[in-house]
């Protein structure tokens, strides 16, 4: 309980940060500073697995793609970037709000009390990896066969379409 | 004043374990060795009467610092050696100003590094500035903690150490890329983009080899690894995974790709000093230069021991009759083999091409990383013996050859034109 209530203001106060910064660069790292301080959390609840994946994935692999996509892509303009905020609160809150109330209502009417959990102690790694592989092969599957589709489709993005410029003749 | 007491606190440090009544203690065998300090915190904290949670903090300090300890003492040390080492491989002297052979000269860069001015680039974002150098040296000294360095040595024993250094491995990637953006300079930002390129590319090959172990060992634990390469094949060979075919064939892609995540020579584009002047460590001075440094060195320290424990038997003895040296003299002494081969290497290739990086990477390491996934599985079930080796070469050896003439004929790299500098 008390990690709990030390992380989730931080957590808060850096997913806060990661919205409100008008830096693209300051945001993302807010962004890997909030879900590094998610997988602390795992930590601090005995689901190492998760946590360490979750360190490593959205460390590793989805921060550092974001600033990468932000250092080879121009700048915007910071001033544009603080005028367009009001709507941007806007389309923000009517975005997150739908998925509070169905969170809020799904925790309302199913609570998880303590003894549950205390009969589900942490599932050992080898558990977990029958469970995924062998009852949920299907899904897994699933999910490889959907995110092979989005690299296909973004490989199809990004292809050079039309004439490339030519570069200027050497000699 | 003071000695008669600590007279009196040794004298009951000896008797209560049991040394003056002449039985030999267990923290006194060499095997336990390193975990004496350990051992003397908890003996202290427990004689004083700390609560149970002070003496656990202490043990767990105790046992930090002497991983710390040891890797500082073997950095300083390294620095020394390595360029004593590739001085007498490129016929110079190298360091023998400061002490005998230069022994001081660790001592002279340190007192240099202290003392010279810390700069920070008007442009520069200060808070981010000081961070990277902090975000650099802590995974590394994260990753040391949960290596068996020996039989009892074994400072973290995580059950799921691999991920763990893996995990805590990411997190070089975020600090050179802050190194990079917050000196706002635009050496920096090239060397952190490639740094980063080419950490994100070697990573792949250097997890998919890694994996292969994992496969066959069935455990993600270092200490269970090490565990399941015991005993002697014929009586003299040791059990480790490199005395696999696919165990070599991963054991070199690991090497490679470790090369490669450490930056250094031929894969170290990302400082290139004849290029980029430092990379993303060019905007800074005095101390903050030697965190770098000490990073990447307590870094190669890291990945060298996972290499060890992965693929060369972690801390057993290479002979059957050698068990009578400690544990963790036999990891140390792999250790330096490796370390020393790491320096041959920078010592005798020449930096690659960025282009040549990446293609090395995707179109070379990754598919035999790949390939020796399912070869550790044919192994497997082909009973690890003669018919094992017949068949896992057969199916390693044909596609090797298949790749590396594509490599060498259809994907080289033509000879590049330049476009804009002639």
């Amino acid at each position: 309980m008390i990690p709990l209530l030390i992380l989730s203001p931080l957590i808060l106060l850096a997913a806060l940060g990661a919205v409100w910064k008008a830096r693209p660069v300051h945001a993302a790292l807010l962004l890997a500073l909030t879900l590094a301080l998610v997988a602390v959390l795992y930590l601090t609840i005995g689901a190492e697995f998760i946590g360490l994946i979750q360190f490593m994935v959205y460390i590793g692999g989805v921060a550092i793609l974001i600033v990468f996509a932000l250092l080879i892509t121009r700048p915007g303009d910071e001033a544009a970037e603080l005028d367009r905020r009001p709507r941007s609160l806007g389309v923000g809150l009517a975005c997150v709000l739908p998925v509070l109330g169905l969170l809020l209502f799904a925790f309302s009417k199913d609570l998880p009390t303590s003894s549950a959990v205390e009969a589900n102690p942490a599932l050992p790694v080898q558990a977990l990896g029958r469970e995924l592989f062998e009852n949920s092969v299907p899904a897994v599957l699933a999910v490889g066969v959907l995110l092979t589709a989005v690299l296909i489709g973004a490989a199809l993005f990004a292809r050079e379409t039309g004439d490339k410029p030519e570069p200027p003749a050497s000699r | 004043m003071r000695l008669p007491a600590l007279i009196g606190l040794l004298t009951g440090v000896l008797t209560s374990s049991g040394w003056a009544a002449g039985t030999r203690p267990p923290m006194l065998t060499g095997e336990a060795l390193p975990l004496l300090p350990q051992h003397l915190v908890e003996f202290v904290l427990e004689a004083v009467g700390a609560p149970a949670w002070l003496v656990a903090l202490g043990s767990f300090a105790a046992a930090a610092g002497t991983v710390v300890g040891v890797f500082l003492s073997a950095f300083a040390l390294l620095s020394l050696i390595e360029r004593k080492t590739l001085a007498r491989i490129q016929n110079r002297l190298g360091p023998n100003r400061a002490g005998i052979f230069g022994i001081l000269q660790p001592v002279a860069d340190g007192i240099k590094m202290l003392t010279k001015e810390d700069i920070v680039p008007s442009k520069a974002e200060w808070f981010l500035h000081l961070l990277a150098p902090i975000l650099i040296v802590l995974p590394s000294i994260l990753a040391l903690g949960v290596i068996p360095y020996g039989r009892e040595w074994n400072p973290v024993p995580l059950e799921l150490g691999l991920v763990f250094f893996f995990a805590v491995g990411t997190m070089t990637e975020v600090a050179v890329f802050i190194a990079g953006w917050a000196s706002g300079s635009k050496f920096p930002m090239l060397g952190a983009m490639r740094a980063i390129s080419q950490m994100v590319s070697y990573e792949l090959p250097l997890i998919i080899s890694a994996l292969s172990v994992v496969m066959l060992s069935g455990t993600l634990s270092l200490a269970g690894i090490v565990a399941n390469q015991a005993g002697y094949h014929l009586g003299f060979i040791p059990a480790w995974n490199i005395l696999t075919p696919w165990g070599f064939v991963a054991g070199i892609v690991f090497a490679i790709a470790a090369n490669a995540e450490s930056n250094r020579c031929p894969f170290d584009l990302p400082e290139g000093e004849s290029e980029i002047v430092a990379g993303h460590m060019t905007e800074y001075s005095g101390f903050k230069y030697a965190l770098f440094f000490m990073g990447e060195y307590l870094g190669l320290f890291a990945i060298s021991g996972l290499g060890i424990t992965l693929f060369l038997g972690g801390w057993q003895a290479p002979l059957p009759g050698l068990d009578f040296v400690p544990s963790w003299i036999w990891f140390f002494g792999k250790l330096a083999v490796v370390i020393f081969v790491f320096l041959w290497v920078r010592g005798t290739f020449p930096r690659v091409r960025i282009d040549q990086l990446m293609r090395f990477a995707w179109l070379c390491l990754i598919p035999i990383a790949l390939l020796t996934l399912p070869v550790a599985a044919l192994w497997k079930f082909s009973g690890e013996g003669a018919l094992g080796w017949l068949l896992c070469s057969a199916v390693l050896v044909v596609p090797f050859i298949i790749i590396t003439v594509i490599f060498n004929r259809r994907m080289a790299p033509a000879i590049r034109t330049y476009h804009y500098a002639e």
